[in-house]
């Protein structure tokens, strides 16, 4: 009972002073970063009140209010809702098409020789200027939304896994072969894993484009979604409300982006140089 | 019998002009069970090649290479191999994950893999560190997880590509020792690859001395009977030095008289 905690004492003193040290940083972070969410709310303010001063660009707290108004009829929810779902299913599908068609035109020269024509021509065509042609060949329901997500999805994935898999350093592989691995276990436990940091590198970078690209769709063709609110408020001159979906966009592609980095960082940033 | 023999070895490329040149040629070896051979030779001699071969990392275009008097072709786990540089660990998984690797392939229950894979990171004087990944050890521990790796698997022979080679002086030194230590330990026939005169002394119990590519192959071999601890001070250490130095100076100074011409 005497010996015992004195000879703990350094060892939890000093995890202590660790612990209080990282939530010292974690905290000083944290203020950093709170500041320079305020800056860009008073700026904003600043510039509408005092330096333009007129209806056509609201402050934040007028918009704030508009947006807690449609977020109680429930329109807000609705449109952030059927622009996220369709985000969701086209980016997931297009993510779990291309993985495995980047994994092959890494692997396989002679299947990069005969798939980069078609990747390497189709990846030039903006999925906005897809637009037209979706909305002929799957109307102006959700196959139109999803399909024009996966073609702007599929594209950066497959490319950022082909990079990935042309990146693993042959030593990788020869270690494995030298510990006997086989062709199959090469690939599942050291190809594959390898190449996970730039599949999720191309993925975030591909939701990025999926909200370009939502937005434009529902601009042109649809009855719910954050384009269709921007559309109306053109329409119908509600300028809060065209403020409310640009606010929604913002915060919903930082968290999306946020989710995305933290993945990357937990599964293999920490473990691997990112590109 | 020999463990290793290497008849009229050859290694020969074909650049991509279409003309071939020749790494190694007409390499003879024999390895006995239990031997810390290393092979030393200047810079592009082909000593890598000859490795790499051992490895079965590529084939020879010519001679034979036979393990126990069956032929190599591939690699296998009989052979472990340390690389040079850091990148053949797996940056995913932890010190402890990468050592148990080998074993993870060939369906060994976890509990027990796991129990051998911290007996060899025990070795190479890594305890503690198990749970760290590659990015957060030094290039001098990273090298010890590699020899972990390869030493846990079990092999007939360890094959070590410069392994030290990228390490600060003092890290090399301590790094030699380790290494003796273990083999002392392990009694596993080590091939080692170095350009480094005292290295190759300090480590083996006999230095082969390569010919300046291209085309380069085995000159000389020379036994180290230098028992125990190894001190450069010690004269038999500072003759051989002389005595090896000498055949690696005559073969830098033909392949720079070769270059001139």
């Amino acid at each position: 009972m005497t010996e015992a905690p004195a000879l703990d004492a350094p060892r939890s003193a000093s995890f202590f002073a660790r612990s209080l040290a990282g939530l010292g940083r974690g905290l000083m972070n944290g203020r950093a970063y709170f500041l320079g969410f305020f800056s860009l709310f008073f700026v904003w303010h600043v510039v509408a009140v005092y330096v333009v001063a007129s209806v056509l660009f609201p402050p934040p707290y007028a918009v704030l209010l508009r947006g807690i108004e449609l977020l109680q009829d429930g329109t807000l929810e609705e449109n952030i809702g059927a622009s996220l779902q369709r985000i969701v299913i086209g980016f997931i599908a297009g993510s779990v098409i291309g993985v495995p068609i980047g994994l092959v035109i890494g692997s396989f020269p002679l299947a990069r020789k005969f798939l980069e024509p078609w990747t390497e021509s189709l990846r030039f065509i903006p999925s906005v200027a897809m637009i037209t042609i979706a909305v002929i060949w799957f109307g102006i329901g959700e196959p139109s939304k999803v399909f024009l997500i996966i073609y702007t999805t599929i594209f950066i994935v497959i490319l950022n896994t082909a990079a990935g898999v042309g990146a693993i350093s042959p030593n990788k592989i020869r270690a494995a072969q030298a510990l006997g691995a086989s062709a199959r276990q090469i690939f599942f436990l050291v190809a594959f894993p390898a190449t996970v940091p730039y599949i999720l590198t191309g993925m975030r970078i591909a939701m990025a484009n999926s909200f370009t690209t939502i937005v434009a769709a529902e601009l042109v063709a649809a009855n719910t979604g954050l384009g269709v609110m921007l559309w109306q408020g053109r329409m119908f001159m509600q300028i809060n409300d065209i403020f409310v979906a640009l606010v929604s966009l913002c915060i919903l592609g930082f968290a999306a982006d946020r989710l995305f980095r933290f993945g990357v960082a937990r599964f293999a940033g920490r473990y691997d140089v990112t590109p | 019998m020999a463990l290793i023999t290497l008849t009229n070895v050859g290694k020969s490329f074909r650049s991509r002009e279409g003309r071939s040149w020749v790494a190694v040629a007409d390499f003879n070896l024999a390895l006995d069970d239990g031997e810390f051979y290393c092979l030393l030779g200047p810079s592009g001699c082909g000593k890598s090649t000859v490795l790499g071969m051992l490895a079965g990392f590529s084939s020879p275009t010519s001679g034979r290479m036979e393990l126990s008097g069956k032929p190599i072709t591939g690699a296998s786990r009989d052979r472990g191999v340390v690389f040079q540089g850091d990148d053949s660990l797996y940056p995913w998984l932890t010190a402890l994950e990468n050592v148990e690797f080998g074993l993870r392939l060939r369906g060994m229950k976890r509990t027990e893999r796991r129990e051998r894979a911290l007996q060899y990171l025990d070795l190479v004087g890594l305890r503690g560190q198990e749970a760290k990944h590659p990015t957060e050890l030094s290039g001098g521990m990273k090298q010890r997880v590699q020899i972990a790796r390869a030493l846990a698997n079990e092999p007939r022979i360890l094959l070590m590509d410069e392994p030290f080679g990228a390490l600060d002086a003092q890290t090399r030194g301590t790094m030699q020792a380790e290494l003796r230590r273990i083999w002392e330990r392990m009694k596993v026939t080590v091939v080692f690859i170095t350009h480094d005169i005292d290295e190759a002394i300090v480590l083996g119990t006999r230095v082969g001395v390569m010919t300046a590519g291209p085309g380069g192959t085995l000159k000389e071999n020379l036994p180290v009977d230098i028992a125990g601890e190894r001190t450069r001070a010690d004269p038999r250490y500072i003759a051989l030095y002389e005595k090896v130095h000498a055949l690696v100076r005559a073969e830098v100074q033909r392949a720079s008289a070769r270059n001139a011409a």
